[in-house]
């Protein structure tokens, strides 16, 4: 494994740095109910950023560390699908 | 000049090393326990976006009343605190203890002042009568108070993470300075690591959902 250089580190922070100011001017926009999933989106973005760079998860050769990021995100989306599966038809289906 | 010999310092040393089943296995460990403090909060954030959609106007009314300056610069602080940790690792890879020791120190040095403002947050929002249960809050619309339970539980949580995230930082330096940790030994310190970006990464996603809601 190799150590990451110092550049690398510096340049993912510079991109997370303007990823937080699109949030932020995103924030301030009108654009309905986009702007939740394009925060969700930069957030999801920002924290790419961290685990591929920061945490090192692209260097990884071995597959179980790439696969279980992923893997996680998939039973919490399973999650989060399932509870507005419940509360949006809670009125009864129309 | 400092830049460039910086820099020249970065090339010279990006070295390779051989991964042990080891270190393999103490990493694996703590992603797995990152894994679960993920599920954790995100159980909370599945409550948050369902008391959201049933109250929107009321979250939207009640995230406008937080500062989101304070927030931002909250954020610059933390996404900060990852590039020093990250680089302190780098260091303590390449035997360069000092450096190692003193971007831990700055990384401790941020979560410290990310907590302070935390507390002035807090503090202001507490001087107005709003916290948890106060009278003041619960005669709001019921929206609201489900937004501030959630806004001091969510983050109250989190920042009691940042808190022992900066001690268990302050054990690496002391096991660096102690050369208990070093360019052959670094799993905990890249484990320490692994566990500050977590909370990172939960700020990530706390600051837009909190601040911005629009």
């Amino acid at each position: 494994m190799k150590t990451a250089k110092y550049r690398t580190y510096i340049l993912v922070w510079v991109g997370l740095v303007i990823l937080t100011g699109m949030t932020f001017s995103v924030a301030g926009r009108n654009l309905g109910g986009w702007t939740v999933l394009i925060a969700l989106a930069i957030a999801g973005t920002k924290s790419g950023l961290v685990l591929n760079y920061f945490m090192h998860l692209r260097s990884e050769k071995l597959s179980i560390f790439r696969v279980i990021i992923p893997l996680v995100m998939a039973v919490f989306l399973v999650f989060i699908l399932l509870t507005f599966a419940d509360l949006a038809f809670r009125g009864g289906v129309k | 000049m400092i830049l460039r010999s910086f820099l020249k310092m970065d090339e010279a040393k990006a070295f390779v090393f051989e991964e042990t089943r080891e270190h393999t296995s103490a990493k694996l460990g703590m992603w797995l326990f990152i894994l679960s403090e993920l599920l954790l909060f995100g159980g909370m954030f599945i409550l948050y976006s369902a008391y959201r959609y049933k109250n929107p106007l009321d979250f939207h009314h009640a995230s406008r009343e937080l500062e989101v300056l304070l927030g931002t610069f909250n954020t610059i602080i933390l996404l900060t605190s990852s590039l020093s940790m990250a680089a302190s690792i780098s260091a303590l890879q390449r035997g360069q203890r000092r450096l190692s020791m003193a971007l831990l120190i700055v990384t401790m040095s941020l979560g410290l002042l990310f907590l302070v403002n935390k507390g002035f947050e807090w503090g202001t929002k507490i001087e107005h009568g709003i916290y948890p249960n106060s009278p003041t809050l619960l005669a709001r619309a019921k929206g609201e108070i489900l937004f501030y339970g959630l806004y001091y539980v969510m983050t109250g949580l989190h920042g009691l993470h940042v808190l022992v995230g900066i001690c268990i930082l302050c054990g690496m330096l002391i096991f660096i300075a102690k050369d208990k940790l070093n360019h052959t030994r670094f799993v905990p310190l890249e484990n320490a690591g692994l566990y500050w970006h977590l909370v990172d990464i939960i700020w990530i996603f706390l600051y837009p959902l909190f601040y911005l809601i629009t």
